[in-house]
């Protein structure tokens, strides 16, 4: 697989930033993708991206989470090891509420921290390939595919949306 | 793809709310409804001391009064947190907040008649009982007629004091603020701030007064949370209907979906809030089973089962489903449906909150209770009483066990009045006020 070849620019602000990704869909130019040392509202639908589809994930593990851990209870102290606690039947319902609403919080956090670990390929010991270390600091980033715009149109481009430097790099 | 932020920049939003005649005549039909409704009830009632009439009056006036007392202290919290994104429709919760002085009339109309003895609401409110009761004599330093009229004078009316100064500071500050110049801010800030504790510490205390003395020999320390927590998620969904009203009739172009989005969230995680205070005081008494905190639940479930467990389903699993997704949220029909259906079930919260509790005494006090003889034995027979009680009201009492349809007109009329005078103070002023510090900031508000 031949190495791409990126050429970005950074910008110092994310309303600059905001103002840029605009105006290269205006002009159709096909951003390969922006950087951002954290989430700008309004991004999203500026770029055409999906909705995660992570939150679906966690439903299913949170009810993955309600069902080990009330039918867990249930079939302990019905069926496996019955034993009576302060009166109460062996089925007590409301004593096993709050710790069905712990695992349901637990499954669902830990399961969708994992899910998104592995599908956006991180983890410990994973070494990736970044821009700029400046982008999860204080810079916002737009990066083209050296294949979809040439250098001069890049370059035209971010000496007009009011970039503060411009770069290339091949990953 | 769409950006809903910059649509609304076209439209110019419309100043000045018009109370239109045709709004007017049917809000005032409602009116007539409820009190049609509340004469069938006192005429229909022959019990000699109007019990069904005097429990749809407190029940619907202490709901009303609630709701305008959180919508100001939403706003005040808002309002010291630096909060921006509300500013668009904060008129809308002024308005609200202003029906207390409403909310104060009504409250005093019962509150008289705690003090001249007009009704049989309060079991503690009986000499008598008094008298031969040792758990009611040793409550009646607080449970006594002189601290619930100057409670509720008092409380109420300070309320009502610091949001009318608010929103006469934010009439001010429309008319006479600049964008640079923040000094009447500051001002409404202080007030905010001023409103935060005292209507937190003292609506606890009316809420005692008010809702759970009706079950005057049992007490909860988390009532006050709980029904907090109840008037908040309906003042949320009467702010999100008169959003969804206002945006349907051609006002507040710019308040986006993104506000109707958070104003749906915070229906959503409030309802988990007062399931979560709901759960709280229902299993530390059902895991403890002491017999003076278990009348209150064993009376409910037993003899009031339809709303006992409908409440959670229509309050908790409802919400909870259907406003967990995103886009329901942002869909007007969803959302405006899940707000009536969520405003009805905190009123029958209410509802199960107060009317077994007067019915109870209605009993005991027409001596069917033997409440009587149990009360004069003192603390340790004190339960026995609900017990005793709870034989008696196990057969269906109309308007009492299920709400009929005289409940729910009554409620209709104080809806009715509710939102009439809430229109009224929203057309006294512009709908928005350009002037406020965080108004562009509303207007850029972004989920």
């Amino acid at each position: 697989m031949a190495a791409t070849r990126l050429v970005y620019g950074l910008y110092n602000d994310e309303e600059i930033l905001l103002e840029a990704v605009k105006s290269a869909n205006k002009e159709h130019i096909e951003i390969y993708d922006v950087y951002t040392p954290f989430p700008v509202h309004g991004l999203d639908p500026l770029l055409g991206l999906a909705e995660s589809r992570l939150h679906y994930a966690g439903f299913i593990y949170g009810m993955l989470g309600t069902l080990t851990a009330f039918l867990g209870m249930t079939w302990i102290f019905t069926k496996d090891w019955p034993i009576i606690f302060g009166g109460k039947p062996y089925w007590a319902v409301p004593s096993f509420i709050p710790i069905t609403f712990e695992l349901t919080v637990l499954f669902a956090s830990i399961g969708m921290v994992v899910t998104f670990y592995i599908i956006n390929g991180l983890g410990p010991g994973v070494v990736n390939t970044y821009l700029d270390d400046r982008i999860t600091d204080d810079k916002f980033c737009i990066a083209f595919d050296s294949h979809d715009v040439s250098d001069s149109d890049a370059e035209a481009f971010f000496r007009s949306t009011g970039a503060s430097e411009v770069h290339e790099k091949e990953l | 793809m769409d950006h809903s932020t910059d649509t609304h920049t076209l439209i110019a939003p419309v100043k000045q709310f018009d109370f239109t005649g045709k709004m007017k005549v049917t809000l005032i039909v409602g009116m007539v409804i409820g009190i049609l409704c509340l004469a069938l009830t006192w005429f229909g009632d022959h019990d000699g001391h109007q019990t069904r009439f005097w429990s749809n009056f407190l029940h619907n006036s202490v709901f009303f009064t609630g709701i305008a007392m959180l919508a100001g202290f939403f706003m005040c919290a808002s309002i010291t947190a630096w909060a921006g994104w509300y500013t668009t429709f904060k008129r809308l919760w002024e308005s609200m907040s202003l029906f207390l002085i409403v909310g104060l009339v009504l409250m005093l109309v019962v509150a008289l008649g705690v003090y001249f003895g007009w009704h049989q609401l309060y079991h503690w409110n009986d000499a008598h009982s008094v008298d031969t009761d040792r758990i009611l004599a040793g409550k009646s330093g607080f449970l006594n007629k002189g601290w619930y009229l100057g409670g509720t004078v008092l409380f109420v009316g300070v309320w009502y004091i610091i949001l009318n100064r608010i929103r006469a500071l934010s009439i001010k500050e429309e008319k006479e603020g600049s964008h640079t110049d923040f000094s009447i801010h500051q001002k409404i800030r202080v007030w905010a701030v001023a409103y935060l504790p005292i209507a937190g510490f003292t609506s606890a205390a009316l809420v005692w007064l008010w809702v759970m003395s009706v079950d005057a020999h049992w007490y909860s320390t988390l009532f006050a949370w709980y029904t907090g927590a109840s008037w908040f998620v309906s003042m949320m969904c009467i702010t999100m209907l008169m959003i969804l009203y206002m945006r349907s009739k051609g006002y507040y172009s710019n308040v986006t979906d993104e506000h109707v989005h958070d104003v749906g969230k915070l229906i959503f995680a409030f309802s988990i809030f007062w399931t979560y205070l709901w759960f709280s005081q229902f299993m530390l008494i059902w895991y403890a089973n002491v017999g003076e905190e278990t009348g209150y639940f064993l009376h409910r479930m037993e003899n009031y089962p339809v709303l006992f467990y409908g409440n959670l389903a229509v309050n908790f699993v409802l919400p909870f489903l259907v406003l967990m997704r995103n886009s329901t949220k942002r869909k007007a029909g969803i959302v405006g449906f899940i707000s009536i259906v969520v405003l009805v079930g905190h009123w029958l919260d209410f509802f199960l909150m107060i009317k077994p509790g007067v019915l109870h005494t209605a009993h005991e006090l027409s001596g069917h209770g033997h409440g009587h003889e149990t009360g004069s034995h003192g603390a340790e027979h004190g339960h026995e009483a609900v017990g005793h009680a709870a034989e008696h009201v196990s057969t269906f009492v109309s308007g009492f066990t299920l709400p009929g349809f005289l409940e729910l007109g009554t409620f209709i009329g104080f809806l009715c009045l509710f939102l009439f005078f809430v229109f009224t103070s929203l057309s006294r002023a512009s709908l928005q006020s350009e002037n406020d510090p965080y108004y562009f900031e509303s207007l850029q508000h972004h989920t």
